[in-house]
């Protein structure tokens, strides 16, 4: 049922299950250093302006051990996973490390990797998470520069604006492609499972970006299209899940209930691909306008903005895919998510949307617990569908 | 083999733990007197608050750092949220609006500060929408928690934990946006250049500069709120309250290096709440003097603040409201003084020499940019390793306060650090700022015993 199946795919499925492996690799075969970042809002381009290789880092599947005693269990699994990678050496293959967010718990994993690793350089250049100010523009601009010159210093280059403009092209037509893909799901056009969609976007977070639309280019190119979804599924929209994926078995697990996701809001997904960085101008104030844009095109429950609503902007998307419902993934002990789900929650039942809030955690998945609460909310949904209008 | 039942009835099982405890736990604490007077202080501030509406006044809601000088001298009534959770939790009144917040749906596992403290917008917001009333808690007249009066705007300026800003943005939403919001950013202080450290390094020159700028911007805003020109006498003279009552509460501090100690680390929560948020005048100087005189008497007539103290601890991690006076004898009744805390000592106005009354905004942006959250761990490592020198600690209680990540992340290298660097061993235990169901007697009691045991080992080979 689904067409993505090519060796140009099962490169990206590698990639995507072993982050560092490719990094590894790249670097034997590049020799050029690979500078990690963090989730959400590091603008990878002006690493790559520089020739390195920017990897985001990845939560890891393997379950944690030295990290139990380097991070509070009451830390979101992304970040426990950090802490552990660190400390058992899975993150040596990074010569550096920069990161913009300041949510509490990336700040506190950042904090044990530079206590693991003292010898590996650590910038934080703080993105303003206050979007709407009138000092947020000159703040982020502040930074972007002040992560200019830290990352020249990491690499030994200069980043000529030639270079990050280059990079930002590079980016720009990434974005675009990943972004065909998923309208191409909305329509129906392309049958593509959850699964696979994250397999396009999170291994593009961590392969050089000309080699990874190299082969989204290949898949496709290799599409039979169209064809049509069958009508009996039940449309949903997944939403949540900051800085790391989703597990893939949850995804299918949605998926084998009747379900067909035909939009999402997830980092590893929509969130992700949603802005591009404007070609025109100076490119370094053009990845300042890309952070700012970021929240107004996708809103993230971890930034501040008064006329931009995540709720808002999910009705809307809701209104475009034709999604029948959502099921929200929220990972354990992530504050922000929690932080926003009732307002979500709230704007979804003033309109009838039905709405599943789906807890995910490190260690393993209670996949039977799941599958049965999917099941009769998607029941749910298909009764109220059926519901003939009564007269008033 | 036949099992004899009867004989474990006639054997005496001791499960009590390695150190003798009776079962009448004689309080060995002995808190200072004048603080009760702080107590008193408080409780008035939050009476006044909650006839503000009826006086005509303006009310600004908010959180994080101490804006409160700023404030006072817009002639504004202002409402803490941490503090209000805090209160209601010390007085076990906080379960109404934790279940006002659970309903309108945020889970156990949120910070119970912003949850308790949402719960109380929400149950605000039903007064407001119910009553039309400016004065809210008319569902639940008798509740505290349902009294606080609706606000005019909010200002958010939380340093180090992004919990704190995300807070207020929700707590502006559950007022259906209706209320204007400032936000002052403040950045961490991450010290990683080569020159960084606690109070030096470009970074630190630089930031509070930008910190500074925000807050000349937060007062046009509230010129603009309340429709009348700031007054910055006012603001300087606040601020030389707040500099004098600082100085005081620090030189009472540092009296308690002696041992027997004086005055405990619970007796600097106990004044917690007087340097935080009331407002800026002479009795708060009278407060901290009083607070100075007490211990400089008690040192003088050799009177201690643990009975037979035997053990110097240090308090790490954010305080559990629910359990003050609990903890304070727990603690004693093992013959242990917490002298010194990461939440007391590194927080609250605690570099005086920083606050320059001709230009208050500059000292003002420095203190709220060192809050103890809002450093990188080589800063929190050094100001850890200094208040045990200071003290002459013996042990660290660690709180692993559970909703509480700020306070929390850093805490397992500090453990190792403190070992590593002074031979100093710790402890973890678990609660929570405003959640009582998190807080764990075993959890702590095995770790205390067991912390005091290696002390015992370690003095025994000197
Ligand atoms: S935003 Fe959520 S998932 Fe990301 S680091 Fe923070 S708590 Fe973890
Ligand atoms: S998590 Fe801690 S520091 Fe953050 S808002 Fe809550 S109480 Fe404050």
């Amino acid at each position: 049922m689904h067409e993505l199946e090519s060796v140009a795919f099962s490169v990206l499925e590698t990639v995507a299950a072993d982050p560092v492996g490719y990094a590894v690799e790249w670097k034997r075969r590049t020799g050029r250093p690979v500078v990690g970042s963090f989730p959400m809002n590091f603008p990878s381009e002006i690493v790559h302006a520089t020739g390195a290789l920017p990897v985001i880092v990845q939560e890891s599947r393997t379950p944690i051990t030295e990290g139990r005693s380097l991070l509070p269990e009451f830390y979101c699994s992304y970040t426990r996973s950090v802490a552990d990678q660190a400390a058992v050496g899975e993150l040596d293959v990074f010569d550096a490390f920069v990161l913009a967010d300041h949510c509490v718990q990336l700040l506190g994993a950042a904090d044990v990797i530079r206590w693991a690793k003292p010898e590996k350089p650590m910038h934080f250049a703080q993105f303003i998470s206050s979007m709407d100010d009138p000092w947020s523009g000159a703040q982020v601009r502040d930074k972007v520069a002040s992560l200019r010159v830290e990352v020249e210093e990491i690499v030994g280059v200069t980043v000529t604006p030639e270079a990050l403009r280059a990079s930002i092209r590079a980016f720009n037509v990434n974005r675009h492609l990943l972004r065909r893909f998923y309208e191409l799901r909305k329509t129906g056009r392309l049958r593509v499972s959850a699964r696979q969609l994250q397999v396009l976007v999170k291994s593009s977070m961590v392969m050089e970006i000309t080699e990874h639309t190299e082969l989204l280019e290949s898949i496709l190119s290799g599409l039979e299209l169209p064809s049509e979804p069958p009508d009996s599924l039940v449309r949903l929209h997944l939403s949540g899940h900051f800085c790391a994926p989703p597990r893939p078995e949850l995804l299918d697990l949605i998926e084998e209930c009747g379900v067909l996701v035909v939009n999402d809001d997830l980092y590893h997904g929509t969130r992700y691909i949603s802005t591009d960085v404007p070609e025109d101008g100076d490119p370094f104030d053009a990845l300042a306008t890309w952070y700012l844009d970021r929240n107004v095109s996708a809103p993230c429950g971890t930034r501040v903005q008064r006329n931009v609503d995540w709720d808002s902007y999910l009705v809307d998307s809701l209104d475009d895919s034709g999604a029948d419902g959502v099921i929200t993934l929220m990972a354990k002990f992530c504050e922000p998510l929690m932080l926003y789900y009732p307002e979500l929650r709230k704007v979804l039942d003033a309109r009838d949307i039905p709405v599943l809030l789906i807890e995910t955690e490190h260690e393993g998945l209670a996949a039977e617990s799941i599958r049965t609460r999917v099941e009769t909310f998607v029941e749910r949904i298909r009764r109220q569908k059926l519901k003939v209008p009564t007269l008033a | 083999m036949t099992l004899d039942l009867s004989l474990s009835t006639k054997q005496s099982l001791d499960l009590s733990p390695t150190r003798t405890r009776t079962l009448e736990v004689v309080d060995k604490s002995n808190r200072l007197k004048s603080t009760s007077l702080g107590g008193k202080m408080v409780a008035e501030y939050w009476d006044n608050i909650f006839t503000a509406k009826e006086r005509g006044k303006h009310v600004v809601w908010y959180n994080g750092t101490a804006l409160n000088p700023i404030f006072q001298a817009a002639g504004l009534e202002w409402c803490h949220g941490e503090a209000f959770s805090a209160r209601l939790a010390a007085m076990h009144l906080e379960g109404p609006a934790q279940q006002a917040g659970e309903e309108y749906g945020y889970i156990a596992e949120l910070c119970s500060y912003a949850r308790t403290h949402l719960g109380c917008a929400v149950m605000t917001q039903k007064g407001i929408t119910e009553k039309q009333s400016g004065i809210v808690g008319m569902v639940d007249q008798d509740q505290l928690a349902s009294k606080l009066p609706s606000p005019d705007f909010f200002v958010n300026a939380y340093a180090g934990c992004s919990t704190g800003q995300q807070w207020d943005a929700m707590t502006y939403r559950v007022f259906g946006k209706d209320f204007p919001i400032f936000n002052v950013s403040l950045p961490m202080i991450w010290g990683n250049k080569k020159d960084s450290g606690y109070l030096r390094g470009t970074e630190w020159e630089k930031t509070p500069l930008y910190v500074e700028e925000q807050l000349k911007k937060l007062i046009e805003f509230i010129e603009y709120q309340t429709k009348k020109p700031f007054d910055w006498d006012a603001l300087s003279e606040n601020m030389s309250y707040i500099k004098r009552a600082s100085e005081l509460r620090l030189e009472a501090m540092a009296l308690c290096a002696a041992a027997p100690t004086p005055a405990t680390y619970w007796d600097w929560v106990a004044s917690i709440a007087p340097i935080n948020f009331l407002p800026a005048n002479q009795l708060l100087v009278d407060y901290f003097q009083a607070v100075k005189d007490e211990i400089q008497q008690r040192i003088v007539n050799n009177i201690s603040a643990v009975q037979n103290e035997r053990y110097r601890v240090y308090f790490d991690g954010i305080m559990n409201w629910n359990k003050l006076g609990f903890l304070t004898r727990k603690f004693a009744e093992f013959d242990v003084a917490v002298v010194a805390g990461r939440y007391t000592h590194d927080s609250f106005w605690q570099e005086p020499q920083l606050i320059d009354l001709d230009r208050p905004l500059l000292g003002m942006a420095q203190h709220y940019l060192i809050c103890p959250i809002n450093h990188g761990l080589k800063i929190m490592e050094e100001l850890l390793l200094k208040r045990c020198d200071e003290y002459a600690i013996d042990g660290i209680a660690f709180h692993s306060t559970r909703t509480c990540r700020a306070m929390t992340n850093p805490q397992h290298i500090l453990a190792r650090t403190a070992e590593r660097d002074r031979g100093i061993k710790s402890f973890s235990f678990e609660g929570d700022v405003a959640d009582a169901a998190f807080y764990k007697d075993e959890s702590l009691e095995s770790g205390l015993v067991a912390m005091l045991e290696s002390i015992d080992q370690q003095r025994a080979k000197v």
